[in-house]
């Protein structure tokens, strides 16, 4: 049923997505990647995917401008898919954006309270966290003015309201304005497709589980990495995503944590979560905080196996079909695409080829 | 060699040759402890040099792994961290304090890394996304610089070294102690012993020729006697008077011969 | 020399360098920010777009003016646009320190100190 008229408005956009996943790097690419000796042969290698966009690379680029390039890509398909895109669809398109919104703006946050001037900052600003009237916030110069013009001029508003005051921009550390911001977001999001009617059937389902895993990593990682600071238990609760696997008993657990073991007991209801925990050796206290170093023989971090089920998850997304959520499931899988082949060319470029394998490839 | 260094404008007395010899003493001495300093300052200098070489190869590899676990911050982060954290840092947590260390007399500072308690200015950093990398790519740079720290040390003592041992061999070598004072001063004792010598054998020879002189004297003044007494005899043979007078006289000459030879 | 007022107030390290180099080394802690209106920074972050006049009066200013400065860090690509002042600097305070950089390996035939070495030794 849910199928009969999505493709009115929805099946150009998906199509087209569709197409663009066919172009992700496969495990066959990745293997040659990591054969290059240089960063032009990776450049090469990249060749067919990328075309044009690496064109204009001088030869042996810096990675970042080799990052800086597949970004382009992959905002200028983007732009094209939201271009292309009407009612719902476009609506969603439009709450991916957010995430990289509230990067800009706490960027913005940042600069205007140190008195820099912020214009330059609007170049490092993320291509696809761009609205038209990012500009205008350069303008405040003081953190009331920039308040008040957030308000106005973003789509954040909603996010802002009634959790953040101006004076709050000023006081709290930006890490906490923008988990707060990532907060509200998150969960704007969970109930903008659990509610919308567009997407009652495979959005709803795909999107609720992929932003529930979305809420508990990030309730995870921001308990793991509270440990040792001045953030109170009390605000870090505050930061947590109200809606996941987690919530609401494993939250609460979390809000307790007091160490790496509590946080594994927090999380042991959900046998995914446990595994990893299990993985890099965290529930029983010992090791480190996984990665490089002291930690698993495997070299996977929890952040590594995190975006791991990420990746597995989008993929699985593109079984389904009638909805906009294979849209999000490529972006992510093209961002992480993008860290392999810049974590690839790192490898390359600094001589640590021993680690070069440290990547995420599903396909 | 000696005429052209020449000696010092000092009068050939007995004391100044006291003073002369004490003062080629304290040379012969200022140039060897000065020798021995130089000495222990070079070594030490290689050694430096040696270590600084080995430091800034070192160094190479550090940074390399510290750049390395920035971009493994950069993977998990997804973004840039920089701008945040150039605008987060306020309190400088890893600081130096530096001491000094006495090598021969001259004072090596030595760079000494500590950290500040309490101040963190990127502990949230990272909260949501990656701040497990951005921890351990802390400690991973805070090694890094505490090398870095180690290796400054090092290239100041060098510096410094440098200088001192350049300002050491100058005196130890510039012809000012070996070639110009220590000569100069045996020149003067030399000198000085000569002209003393001179002096003795002029003062010798005069008063050979005083004695010789009163020896003449002498002869001349017994010959007198001696005639006064004949012609005594022959007037005591005459009349026979005066002969206690020419006696003392006598006497005195005796007592000035005494003097002269004393 | 060497007096003791002349360094026991360096505590600072500083830096001037491309964005990664400074990140990790504020990462590592040694920023520092001084209070005041004029706040002053330790470390300068060098792009393509930093013109040359500008890293020379950084370099200035943490090794003439500024009395709390022990170690001065520089990415030796940065060292090579200023070459001159830096190889003419030679006081013991600060320590002038190159580093390597993630683009630019460390190559010890330009170090100005490596020179001094190399020159006494006559290799």
């Amino acid at each position: 049923m849910e199928g009969l008229f999505f493709n009115v408005n929805g099946g150009f956009v998906e199509g087209i997505v569709r197409g663009y996943r066919n172009s992700l790097l496969t495990g066959q690419n990745y293997s040659n990647l990591t054969q290059c000796e240089t960063i032009d042969d990776v450049k090469l290698q990249l060749g067919p995917a990328y075309g044009d966009f690496l064109a204009s690379l001088p030869p042996n680029p810096p990675t970042s401008a080799l990052a800086g390039k597949m970004t382009d890509k992959l905002v200028s398909e983007f732009r094209y898919l939201v271009a292309q895109s009407v009612g719902s669809t476009a609506k969603f398109l439009e709450y991916l954006t957010y995430g990289y919104m509230i990067d800009n703006i706490a960027l913005l946050i940042t600069g205007t309270l140190h008195e820099r001037d912020t214009r330059e900052l609007l170049e490092r600003c993320h291509p696809l966290g761009w609205f038209e009237t990012l500009p205008v916030l350069c303008v405040a110069t003081n953190i009331e003015e920039l308040y008040n013009s957030v308000l106005i001029e973003t789509p954040l508003a909603p996010y802002f309201k009634g959790s953040l005051s101006h004076q709050d921009l000023d006081e709290l550390n930006i890490e906490i304005v923008r988990n707060t911001l990532y907060k509200n977001y998150l969960e704007d999001f969970h109930n903008f497709v659990q509610t919308h009617p567009d997407f009652s059937g495979p959005t709803q389902e795909i999107m609720s589980e992929i932003l529930q895993f979305e809420a508990d990593r990030r309730a995870i990682n921001i308990t793991l990495n509270s440990f040792g600071t001045e953030l109170s238990k009390q605000e870090r609760r505050k930061l947590y995503p109200e809606f996941g696997n987690l919530y609401p008993e494993g939250s609460l657990m979390l809000s307790r944590a007091e160490d790496v073991e509590g946080v594994a007991l927090a999380v042991s209801a959900v046998s995914d979560y446990k595994s990893f925990f299990d993985a890099v050796g965290l529930s029983q206290g010992g090791g480190g905080l996984g990665g490089m170093g002291g930690g698993p023989a495997d070299g996977k971090s929890l952040e590594d196996l995190f975006y791991q089920k990420e990746m597995e998850m989008s993929k699985f997304v593109f079984t389904r079909q009638f909805t906009p959520a294979v849209v999000y499931a490529w972006m992510k899988l093209k961002e992480q695409e993008i860290r392999n082949v810049t974590w690839i060319s790192e490898c390359i470029a600094q001589n640590q080829k021993e680690r070069i394998g440290n990547f995420i490839s599903v396909f | 060699m000696s005429g052209a260094v020449g000696r010092e404008p000092v009068f050939p007395t007995r004391q100044s040759l006291g003073l002369m010899k004490s003062k080629l003493k304290g040379a012969e001495t200022g140039h060897s402890l000065l020798k021995r300093k130089s000495e222990a300052l070079t070594k030490r200098f290689r050694e430096i040099t040696r270590r600084i070489d080995e430091a800034k190869r070192k160094m190479g590899r550090v940074m390399q792994i510290a750049a390395f676990s920035l971009a493994e911050v950069s993977y998990a982060v997804g973004g840039d961290i920089g701008y945040q954290v150039q605008e987060s840092a306020k309190q400088a947590r890893f600081r130096v304090r530096a001491k000094q260390e006495n090598v021969s007399g001259v004072f090596l500072p030595q760079f000494e890394s500590y950290t500040q308690d309490g101040v963190n200015d990127f502990a949230l950093t990272g909260l949501g996304k990656g701040g497990q990398q951005i921890q351990r790519c802390r400690e991973t740079y805070a090694r890094a610089v505490e090398t870095l720290v180690e290796l400054a040390s090092l290239q100041t003592a060098f510096l410094i070294l440098d200088e001192v041992i350049k300002v050491v061999n100058r005196r130890v070598l510039t012809k000012s102690s070996e070639h110009v004072i220590i000569p100069r001063t045996e020149n003067t004792i030399k000198y000085i012993n000569s002209e003393l010598d001179e002096l003795d054998r002029e003062e010798f020879y005069r008063l050979k020729k005083v004695s010789g002189k009163k020896q003449r004297d002498n002869a001349a003044a017994d010959a007198e006697i001696l005639a006064a007494r004949k012609k005594a005899e022959a007037e005591e043979a005459a009349g026979g008077v005066v002969a206690a007078e020419p006696e003392t006289a006598d006497i005195l000459g005796e007592q000035e011969d005494n003097d002269v030879i004393f | 020399m060497a007096s003791a007022a002349t360094y026991k107030d360096r505590q600072l390290l500083a830096v001037i360098g491309d964005e990664d180099s400074v990140t990790g080394l504020l990462l590592a802690g040694i920023g520092h920010v001084t209070e005041g209106a004029d706040a002053q920074r330790n470390f300068l972050v060098v792009d393509a777009k930093t013109e040359t006049s500008q890293i020379e009066q950084a370099f200035q200013n943490f090794t003439q003016e500024r009395k709390d400065i022990a170690v001065l860090l520089i990415n030796q690509h940065i060292a090579e646009r200023i070459r001159h002042s830096v190889d003419s600097f030679a006081d013991p305070f600060p320590a002038v320190l190159e580093i390597p950089s993630k683009d630019h390996p460390y190559d010890p035939e330009k170090d100005s100190v490596l020179k001094r070495v190399r020159r006494l030794f006559g290799e």
